[in-house]
Parts: C-alpha cells; structure tokens; sequence
C-alpha cells in the first residue's frame, strides 16, 4: 500500500441533473488523519459532491482513487465496504431501539443464529469509551438528548471502524458546549487515522477544527487551503464571489421606547416597539420553552402574567397569540413552520383572514406578492410548493405568513438555522427591517456571534430563568458564556 | 449553452402541466375508458336507463365519501360511517313509526350522525388518541350494536310516501338522490376549497404541527370535520331508508371501506393535505359503474370483490406513477 497517496482523490467531477450543471470538474482529496472542511453557499455543489465519495449518486464523468488505487463505486455499499461512512444531517437512527442497537444496525452481532445483545453492549460501551463519552448502550435512543444521538452515529461509523467519515452540518442542532465535545470526538478520530470530511455553515468553527478547507460555488472548485492560511474574510469571499456588505444597523428606535412585550413573574423581561432582544443560552436552558410558552402553544406558569402593548393577555393557545398580533418563527421551519405540500400563497396566507369565512383570493395574492417583493423572497410565482424552496428563502415565506396576519411581536427561535451564509445576511436585514419599521422582535439563537451582530440587547438564559442581560455595546461573547454556563454575575 | 437552459425550463413547464393535467384528469380519464369498454362489452350499458340507474346506486357511497374525503384530508380516516349509516337509518325510521313528521325525523337523524362524528372529534382530541383508526373503530362497533339493539336486528318498515321521495324518487328524470349528491358535491366544492375553514383543513392534514402553530384552532376543526363525516354518512342513510322503504339495522355494512375506496380512487392521499371534490365523485362513480357493469356482464359478487379490490390499488399506484413523473419533470 502506498502511504504517501491521499486517503481519497477525486479528479475532475462533472454532474448534470436533468440539464443542469451541479458540478464542473471538480478535485478533492483527503488525507489520512485530517479534517478537511467542505464549505459553500446551499445549491454550490457539496451535498452532491458527497452522494458522490458516498456511493449515492453516480457521477457523470471523473476519476476516484482510494489508498492510491482508481476504484469506481456501484452503490453505498461499495462504499461503506471501503470504510466511508455518512453522519447525515437528519440523524438516521430508530428512536424506538436501543443505543446499542442502533450502533449495530443492519450488522447486529449474532451467535448461534440468534442476536448477541451482551457483545453488542460491551462494544457499544467500548466505542464510547474511546470517544470519551459515555452513553448507557441500554438506553432507547427516543430518550437522548441531540448531541447525545449524534453521538450514536458517530459510534456508528466508529465501530465499523470506517476510514474516512463525512459530517453534514453536526453541529447544526448543538448548543456551543455539546459542538466542544463533538470537536473533542472528531480530533480522537483524527489521531486515530480516520480522515474527516466537515461540512459547516459556521465559518468559525472550520479555523477550529479543520486542517484544510475547500470552497465550492456555483458547483466549481473555487480555493483549497490549509486552514491557518485562509481568513473569515477570504473564505466568505471564495463562497459568494463578492464582498458581504454590512448594512449600517438603523438605529434602534429605543428612544420611542414603548413597550411590546412585557413579562412578569418567574421570568422578567420587556421588549419594546422598534427593538431586537436576543435571548441567549444553552441547549436545555429553556429559551424555546418560554418562546413556545409566549405563543400559547405550552403552558404557561400561573404565577406568569403577559402584557402585550402595556395591556394583560391570556393566551392559552397560538390562536390567542395570533390575535394578539404575536409571531412564532419556529427552530424547525419544516416541522412547524411550514405546510410543505402546499404553495406560497397557501402558506403566507395560513395566519390570516381569521375571523372570515369566504377567502379572498384577489386581495390575498396581491398582498402576498407585496411581502414576497419587499422581503425579496426568489419564488418563481404564488403557485409554487415550498417543500423545493433553500432554507432561507422558506424562513423568509414563514416571516412573509406572519408579515401577511399583521403580526407586531415576533418570536424568533434560531432563525437562520441550516441557512447558508448569503442568505443569513439577507435574514438579518429582514429582521433589522422588521425592527426599524417599529415590530419588537425577541430572537434565540445558539450562534452568540449572530446575537451580537443582530440584537439591541442581549438577555441570557440559564437553566430556564434569565441569569442576566446586556447591552449591545457591552456584549462580549465571553460574558455571554460566563452566565450562560451558570457563572453569575 | 445559455441558449439552452430555457429551453429546457420551457419543455420542463411543458411536461409539467401535462402532468398536472393528468394529476387533475387522470382519474375521470379512468372513468371514461371504464365506461367504454362496459359499453363495448354490453349494449345493454350505455342506455340512458342504465347510466341513470348507476348514478342512483352511487349516490349513498358519493355522499358518504363527501364527509370521508374531508376526513382525509386532515391526513385521518373515518372507520364509523358504514355503521353510522346503519344507525341513522333505524333511528329516522323509527321516529316516523312514532308519528314524528318526516322532515323532523330527517333533520333529528342528521343531528344525531352529526353528533356520533362529533364523538369521534372529541375523543381523538380530547382523549389525545394515538390516531383516528381507534376512535373510529370503537363508534363502528359501537353505532352498529346499537343499530340493531334498538331495531331488534329487524328492518322497520312501511315508511310515509313523503320521506320515499328523498331515495326513490325524482325530479323529471333525475332521481332524487342524484340531485342531493350534487348539491352538496356543490357545498363540500365551496367549503373546501373557498373558505378559510377549508384551508385549514388543508393545512392540518399538510402539516398539523405547523397549521397549530400558525394559529389554526385544530382541535375544533377537527371535531367539525368529523361531525360532517358523520352528517354525510346520515344522509345517506336517508336515501338509503327511502329508497328501500324501511330502516334496516344493517344497512351501510362495508360503507367504511367502500368510502375510502372512492376517495383514494379520486386521488386523495392518506398522508393528508390532497383530496378533491371532483376526484371523489369521479371514484365513487368509478366504483358504482363497475358494479353495475360486472352485473350486467353476469360476473358474480364474489369475482366482482376481487375486481374491485385490483382498481382499487391500481388507481392508486397509478397516481403515485404520475406524481413521480410529475417531479421528475
């Protein structure tokens, strides 16, 4: 075997689907050992690049070698036989089996024609000894926590002791903490030879962890660099072919100071018209929770009272919040924010009109095509399903519903999650308009670097009460950690 | 090469309306090639008796299928109809044989198939039931053993001349029930798809999370929705009363399944938020005319279930064709 050749080389990659030109020659490789982080706008190529290494999608043209030697691979199974597994994005594990179980999945250990549970648990545990975390190999998976379940995939591609393991996104449903164990994770099986393909939206995270990085764009090969070598600033650049230009942030209309949103009692917060609040805070310390308990869609505690515009609401179900001229935007656009089988124009329209029987469609479309031109939402027409639609031009139809039923206070929970770059500072200008145009906007987010961009002020959660705030001037991502953590004041 | 792309688009708009055309007309396509080849096979099909006849005998499961479509669309079902039926028919009988007028009686078998769906609403929502298979279940056997308790397991018959009009007779040459299906086809048209309540019906079986979540009041619709399928299932058991001129306890046996057919036949899916109006006429028709078309070709009953089970799954594995040549482009 020749040690010096790459773990995997792919050579000149061209893909078409249906006429389209999804990549364009494209090179790749991976050492042995390394990280080698994949990044580009949503639509520059990566995900299909990846079917490609995975044995799912066959490509047009272009050679792989593996260990030196071209290979040409009929199907995932060609691949998985060469020790390349695939943590996806949308974890693939049965939540009604065991960790142990869904380690061994379609592989289970079998003596004498029947399952070995015990040498299934003892290696599970094994395994997650050696990534240096433990996880009962008993227990259901339906009762882990997110980064817990990742976990279990990366197990997965750990015992079968894969050679080359290709993230999507990991990090994307983890709070900061649960990311630094995930890190930790993925430099043991760096050091243990495996390479790692990364695959991240969080730029930050790249100079982090990865030894390399490629850019994609427009299904191109734009930069190959160790990562020590390359800035923020050029890798944004390499990903949109342009400088991203920072709007000037109005400023925020606190002299106005009236208030929107005001809570009282287990939790004490106020958000006043014309003002972002950034709710900061671990997975776990309850900032969905209140978000959710704001919309009337959990229950609130009684000894809570909510003014909505200084004066007291109920509200015991989203349709009181609705009324109420309050907006949910959800952390999971596709669970809860969308109908994905229907059009645009069902979706906006689905929070209005309440109230009336017959729908009117004309008056609907027109101001629905309104939102979709002011909010610059790329559609090709009212008709169009938005199960097809990139993330953040969905987040933006979620906010164009909510625009649409007149909405005044929006609740924002991780709203760029799973965007791409590009498109997240286009969801930030949406939202500083949203704010300049006198909304009061209260937005949770895992990404402490988002809130500070974003937000006027910055309130921080803490195992489900607000251990602190502060003001956009003295925000530091450190302090922000400090309370977030329990550190205090 | 940028020559190319529109074109591309235009043939891929191309291919897709023909798609939609087909999505939308494929299975009135069906009914009419059915109709075709009975007519080929027997000249006794296409006669205007006959055709007539086939409407009269599609008109219950038409009607039915109207409340089960909404059901469906919600992305549940409705096992209770065919015993609904079978109970709202005993019970409208047995309050004209009480003296109750006609019309009283008709509109109290309404209330009641309205309420014993309403049940099914509650329970599901309220009771947080794992889905609406088991409610449903429960009112199937349960409207059922009391249809034939309160009856004593014998038809009630002799029913006022006034009542038979609604299922035996008709309106020049249109029988009765024919003109009732169409007058609701009409109302459940408009409900679904020109009122705000219909687009919540939509939304909830698309996405029940996110419909909640943007302030549908899911709950209630959902017990509206299976109130009417309840309601639908009582009007055709008054059609089935007048027409056999008698409340007979087990009237509507099978009606359930025979529903379902003719919504899925009509393009409407389990996983909810997709059904028309238009499809489940056209698929209860479809059912009804190879029926009466297997009866004219003297094939027996047993043979015509099994016919009947093959188009059922071949009409549904035929959209699911279309649907993924309509992705593809």
């Amino acid at each position: 075997m020749d040690q010096s050749a790459p773990l995997l080389a792919v050579r000149n990659i061209s893909k078409s689907f249906g006429g389209i030109r999804v990549l364009e020659s494209v090179p790749f490789d991976l050492r042995r050992g390394e990280v080698h982080a994949l990044v580009g706008e949503n639509g520059a190529g990566k995900s299909t690049l990846m079917n490609i290494v995975s044995g799912v999608v066959r490509p047009d043209a272009g050679e792989m070698w593996w260990e030196g030697r071209p290979i040409r691979l009929e199907g995932p199974r060609g691949a998985q036989a060469l020790g390349i597994s695939f943590v996806h994005q949308e974890l693939a594990l049965v939540p009604q089996l065991s960790v142990a179980e869904n380690v061994f999945l379609g592989r289970h250990a079998v003596s004498r024609g029947l399952v070995n549970f015990r040498e299934m648990y003892q290696r599970t545990e094994r395994v997650m000894t050696d990534l240096g975390r433990s996880i009962d190999a008993r227990r259901l998976v339906a009762e882990l926590s997110l980064a817990e379940r990742q976990l279990v995939e990366i197990a997965r591609a750990v015992a079968f002791e894969s050679r080359l393991i290709i993230m999507d996104e990991p990090t994307a449903p983890l709070a900061d903490h649960d990311a630094e164990a995930l890190f930790r994770c993925i430099r043991l099986l760096r050091a243990r030879g495996a390479g790692v393909i990364y695959i991240s939206h969080r730029l930050k995270e790249i100079f982090e962890i990865a030894d390399r990085v490629t850019v994609l764009r427009d299904g191109r090969h734009v930069l190959t660099q160790p990562a020590s070598e390359v800035t923020h600033e050029e890798l944004v650049r390499a990903m949109i072919g342009r400088e991203r230009k920072e709007r000037a942030r109005p400023a925020a209309a606190s002299d106005a100071s009236e208030e929107a949103l005001r809570i009282e009692g287990a939790t004490d917060l106020t958000v006043h018209r014309g003002e972002i609040v950034g709710l900061a805070g671990l997975a776990g310390a309850g900032r969905t929770r209140l978000l959710e308990q704001l919309f009337g869609a959990r229950g609130m505690p009684r000894s809570t009272e909510v003014f909505v515009n200084g004066r007291r609401v109920r509200l015991r179900t989203p349709r009181d919040a609705v009324r109420h001229g309050i907006a949910l935007v959800p952390d999971d656009r596709k669970a809860k924010g969308l109908v994905l089988g229907a059009s645009v124009l069902q979706n906006i329209a689905l929070a209005g009109g309440r109230g009336r029987v017959f729908i009117r469609r004309s008056q609907e479309e027109r101001a629905a095509r309104q939102w979709i031109g002011s909010l610059r939402i790329k559609v090709s027409g009212l008709g169009q399903a938005v199960g097809h639609l990139s993330g953040g031009t969905q987040q933006k139809v979620v906010l164009a519903k909510w625009l649409f039923a007149g909405a005044r206070v929006f609740l924002l929970d991780e709203p760029t999650r799973g965007i791409d770059v590009g498109a997240k500072a286009e969801i930030y200008d949406t939202i500083r308009t949203l704010a300049s145009q006198g909304a009061a906007v209260l937005m949770a987010s895992s990404e402490l670097e988002e809130l500070t961009a974003v937000a006027d002020r910055i309130v921080v959660m803490h195992r489900g009460c607000i251990a602190g705030e502060f003001s956009r001037a003295e925000a530091t991502e450190e302090k922000i950690m400090h309370l977030a953590t329990g550190g205090g004041n | 090469m940028s020559g190319d792309v529109p074109l591309a688009r235009a043939k891929r708009w191309e291919a897709l309306s023909k798609a939609g055309l087909l999505r939308r007309f494929g299975p009135l396509l069906g009914l009419v090639i059915l109709c075709g080849a009975l007519g080929a096979a027997s000249d006794r099909f296409l006669t205007a008796d006959n055709l007539l006849n086939v409407f009269r005998q599609s008109a219950v499961n038409a009607l039915v299928s109207l409340g089960q479509l909404t059901v469906i669309i919600t992305g549940g079902i409705d096992l209770s109809v065919g015993s609904v039926l079978g109970l709202c028919c005993v019970m409208v009988a047995l309050l004209m044989r009480a003296g109750v007028p006609p019309l009283i009686s008709v509109a109290a078998a309404l209330g009641i198939g309205w309420a014993l769906g309403a049940v099914n609403g509650l329970l599901l929502t309220k009771l947080h039931l794992p889905h609406p298979f088991i409610p449903t279940l429960g009112m199937m056997n349960v409207a059922r053993g009391l249809a034939l308790v309160i009856s004593g397991g014998f038809p009630i018959s002799e029913l006022p001349s006034g009542f038979r009009f609604l299922g035996a007779g008709s309106v020049g040459f249109i029988p009765a029930p024919v003109i009732l299906v169409i007058l609701f086809c009409g109302a459940f048209y408009v409900f679904l798809s020109r009122t705000t309540i219909g687009r919540d019906i939509y939304a909830i079986g698309g996405n029940q999370q996110a419909a909640r979540l943007s302030g549908v009041p899911v709950d209630s619709r959902l017990v509206l929705v299976y109130g009417l399928s309840g309601f639908m299932a009582a009007a055709g058991a008054i059609v089935i009363a007048g027409r056999m001129n008698s409340g007979f306890p087990l009237a509507g046996v099978g009606g359930e399944l025979d529903s379902i057919a003719a919504v899925v036949i009509g393009g409407a899916s389990f996983l909810g938020g997709v059904g028309t109006v238009s499809g489940t006429l056209v698929g209860a028709l479809i059912m009804g005319v190879l029926r009466n078309g297997l009866n004219l070709l003297n094939v027996s009953a047993a043979w015509q279930t099994v016919v009947i089970g093959v188009v059922i799954v071949a009409a549904v594995w035929v959209d699911i064709v279309r649907q993924r040549a309509a992705e593809k482009g």
